[in-house]
């Protein structure tokens, strides 16, 4: 552990950048239509041959791979809030029961009739945020003890899910289908203005949760050293719920479920970057981005034309990978 | 400084702290000392608004603590915690910076004057050579010294520490109390400590509050009022000598419990019964002693407190007068033993009939020791306080407590044909 703090992370900051772009590029690149990486290059510097190959990288490809970024940001950065605000390294937005409240939002809006495409996700948000507040009114009761919150958060994602079952069961069969899909992870609605919204409120999110960065670094304490610090804690870990619950709801409700990145994504950057959240907050976002577009481009190319669901691609990478973690480090970030 | 008004304090039906009074002067260093669980981290909680108290109140510079925000109280007392579990790997430096949050008011980046306090800190806990290190790397006295630099970095006039030294090296724990000792004379820092090392604590302060296990303040002033020999066996029942330290004139304790001089400790048949016995039983047994209990009635905490020793004992059925079968057995047990002891208890016609061991036991030429005998502990309308008067005459001891016992036990035997002692 040599070497400056600053000289380490302008290091990785270089490397996060090379990873994002290389993974921008590869999901430019990949998909049912080949393309040589020379052709790709053409596209991107305006002079393609081919106008189709144009078409599918600027009007099917680019919007994807940018929902893809905007996903894996939201739920990287988001699960790094939660895992500090809890200290627990299992602290992560599946685990809290808030996918859970989005999934079931989601399911009952489809159960309804209900398909406009603004509506669907805001009832996914809707369920999110519903999902939070009730894990977190729970948990108040025990003077909000991480693990308590931790196992009601499993417990409104247990209710969530035998909601959303039942609701599955009840419906005819080609919704049935359409909500699993959903479930799975879905990264194939890219409408343009559905992404320009929910990016502008993701956004906003990301930047209030930045701003509560040094509060985050207090948390990791533990509440009552927090305190003895200076830091408001209820009103700061209200604060903090809101915008991390805001960032997955958004990634949930455009993108379905998608595990894994909020879990393992703060922890790869932890371990390279350091935890304090001024430099892991963002490094995450990025992380998250690129892991996304990267699994994103495997979703769709590994068995094209066919695609693999995202929620499945991820969670292949990133529960293996969470396992070793966790056995490796014996339960500690 | 901080006044506490007739602050009480329970965790639901416990209660921890009764009637605190105290006020803490500006510019001094104050060292709360008691038992385990006696309620000094609750009230150091209480001090710095981290609980609620139930009763009373807490003033800091004459306001009341409940009306100051978290930032307010931060920028006035920095703590020192007893022990953190660190599962984040922040760099030192990092952490210490942490101390400074009460003081920014930006969030992005520190100033030089944070940047100055931190490398201050660092550099008079002697952990400058650590900032590049993560805290997840540190032994137990690293880390305390890096948490007593971001409470230093935290630049306030108010210190509390909660057992802050305990995991340090001798010459660390001496360094970081003529630290404190520094701070408080240059600075004027007022330091509020919990404190196990009671030597520790007289040589750095100027006033020591004395609790008893009960949550309650025994004694409050200048080390030599407060740490009296009476007050320390009061509250810790342990017999002590004060004496001056040489070398710096506070006063110092010591242990007059001689610990190892018990070669060959004494096999010892004890007569208690509901409760009295428990303190005795347990010592003795630490001790080293070979034991054996009875007649105790089944149910009797004392029983239960023998078996769990796995003593040998003469059982009675519960609430039953002791029978001859268990006098008996007792009898027999008393027969092997080198010292007989009677405990403290209450009697009663029911255990009237136990008192005949002890007139056996003399007749024996068997020693008998008496714990404390009173005649407000007889029941029986007179008999047994008789009996006990009897067994007095007839070359029983009396040892005033527990302790007192154990000390005579010690003592090379001048009565009798027993040799308990080596």
């Amino acid at each position: 552990m040599s070497g400056s703090t600053a000289h380490r992370s302008w290091l990785w900051l270089v490397i996060l950048g090379s990873a994002l772009i290389i993974a921008l590029l590869f999901s430019l690149w990949a998909g049912t239509l080949p393309m040589t990486p020379g052709e790709l290059f053409a596209v991107l510097s305006g002079d393609a041959s081919s106008p189709t190959q144009h078409a599918v990288v600027w009007k099917i490809r680019w919007p994807r791979a940018l929902l893809a970024a905007l996903v894996g940001a939201a739920l990287g950065s988001s699960g790094g809030a939660f895992q500090a605000v809890l200290r627990n390294p299992l602290a992560d937005p599946y685990i809290l029961g808030v996918s859970g409240g989005a999934a079931l939002g989601a399911v009952i809006a489809l159960t309804l009739g209900i398909a406009a495409p603004l509506l669907l996700p805001m009832a996914a948000f809707c369920g999110a945020l519903a999902a939070l507040a009730l894990v977190y009114w729970v948990a108040q009761a025990y003077r909000g003890s991480p693990h308590t919150l931790i196992l009601c958060g499993v417990m409104v994602g247990s209710l969530a899910s035998a909601l959303l079952l039942f609701l599955l069961w009840l419906a005819p069969a080609d919704q049935t289908r359409t909500a699993i899909f959903w479930l799975a992870g879905n990264l194939s609605s890219a409408d343009p203005q559905l992404l320009g919204w929910t990016g502008l409120g993701a956004g906003l999110a990301f930047l209030s949760l930045w701003s509560q960065a040094r509060k985050l670094d207090l948390f990791t304490q533990g509440e009552e050293v927090a305190a003895d610090l200076g830091l408001a804690v209820g009103r700061s870990r209200l604060l903090i719920f809101a915008c991390a619950g805001a960032l997955t709801a958004a990634a949930v409700a455009i993108a379905g479920l998608v595990g894994f990145v909020g879990l393992t994504v703060p922890h790869i950057v932890r371990l390279l970057w350091g935890p304090a959240h001024r430099r892991l907050l963002p490094a995450s976002a990025l992380a998250g981005a690129a892991f996304l577009m990267l699994a994103d481009a495997l979703s769709r190319s590994l068995f094209a034309p066919a695609e693999i669901p995202i929620g499945v691609v991820t969670a292949l990478l990133g529960a293996p990978f969470f396992l070793y973690l966790l056995r490796r480090r014996e339960g500690n970030l | 400084m901080i006044q506490v008004e007739r602050l009480a304090f329970a965790y639901g039906k416990t209660q921890v702290l009764q009637d605190i009074n105290l006020t803490v002067q500006p510019g001094e260093i104050l060292s709360i000392v008691g038992p385990n669980g006696c309620g000094k981290s609750t009230l150091l909680k209480l001090m710095r608004g981290q609980l609620p108290p139930g009763q009373g109140r807490i003033l800091w510079q004459g306001q009341d603590i409940a009306t100051l925000n978290r930032r307010a109280l931060a920028r006035m007392a920095a703590v020192v915690p007893q022990s953190t579990p660190v599962h984040f790997p922040f760099p030192v430096r990092e952490l210490v910076m942490m101390g400074r949050y009460a003081r920014q008011s930006g969030w992005w980046g520190a100033s030089t004057t944070d940047h100055q306090a931190v490398e201050r800190a660092l550099a008079v806990t002697d952990t400058l050579h650590l900032a590049e290190r993560p805290v997840t790397q540190l032994s137990g006295g690293e880390l305390q010294r890096v948490l007593l630099a971001r409470a230093l970095a935290q630049d306030t006039p108010l210190l509390l520490l909660d057992e802050a030294t305990s995991h340090l090296d001798l010459d660390h724990r001496l360094e970081m109390a003529d630290l404190l000792v520094r701070l408080n004379r240059e600075q004027g820092t007022t330091v509020v400590q919990i404190s196990h090392d009671l030597d520790l604590a007289v040589e750095t302060s100027q006033r020591i509050l004395l609790m008893n296990g009960c949550g309650e303040v025994v004694s409050l002033g200048q080390p030599h009022e407060v740490l009296t020999t009476e007050h320390i066996r009061q509250v810790f029942r342990v017999e002590v000598q004060v004496e001056t330290n040489p070398y710096s004139g506070a006063p110092r304790l010591y242990s007059t419990r001689s610990i190892s001089n018990w070669q060959a400790p004494p096999r010892i048949h004890v007569i208690c019964g509901g409760g009295c016995g428990g303190e005795l039983l347990r010592r003795l047994h630490v001790a080293g002693c070979q034991l054996s209990v009875g007649p105790l009635n089944r149910g009797d905490t004392d029983l239960e407190l023998a078996l769990a020793l796995n003593l040998e004992v003469a059982k009675e059925q519960p609430f039953c007068p002791i029978s001859a079968q268990a006098l008996e057995e007792s009898s027999i047990l008393c027969r092997a033993a080198d010292v007989l002891i009677i405990a403290p208890t209450v009697w009663g016609p029911g255990n009237l009939s136990c008192l005949e061991l002890a007139r056996e036991a003399l007749d024996r030429q068997q020693p008998v020791l008496l714990i404390d005998p009173r005649p407000d502990r007889d029941f029986s309308g007179g008999p047994a306080w008789n009996t006990l008067q009897t067994i007095l005459d007839g070359g029983g001891e009396v040892a005033a407590d527990v302790e007192a016992a154990l000390e005579r036990l010690k003592r090379p035997t001048p009565t009798g044909n027993g040799q308990p002692s080596g």
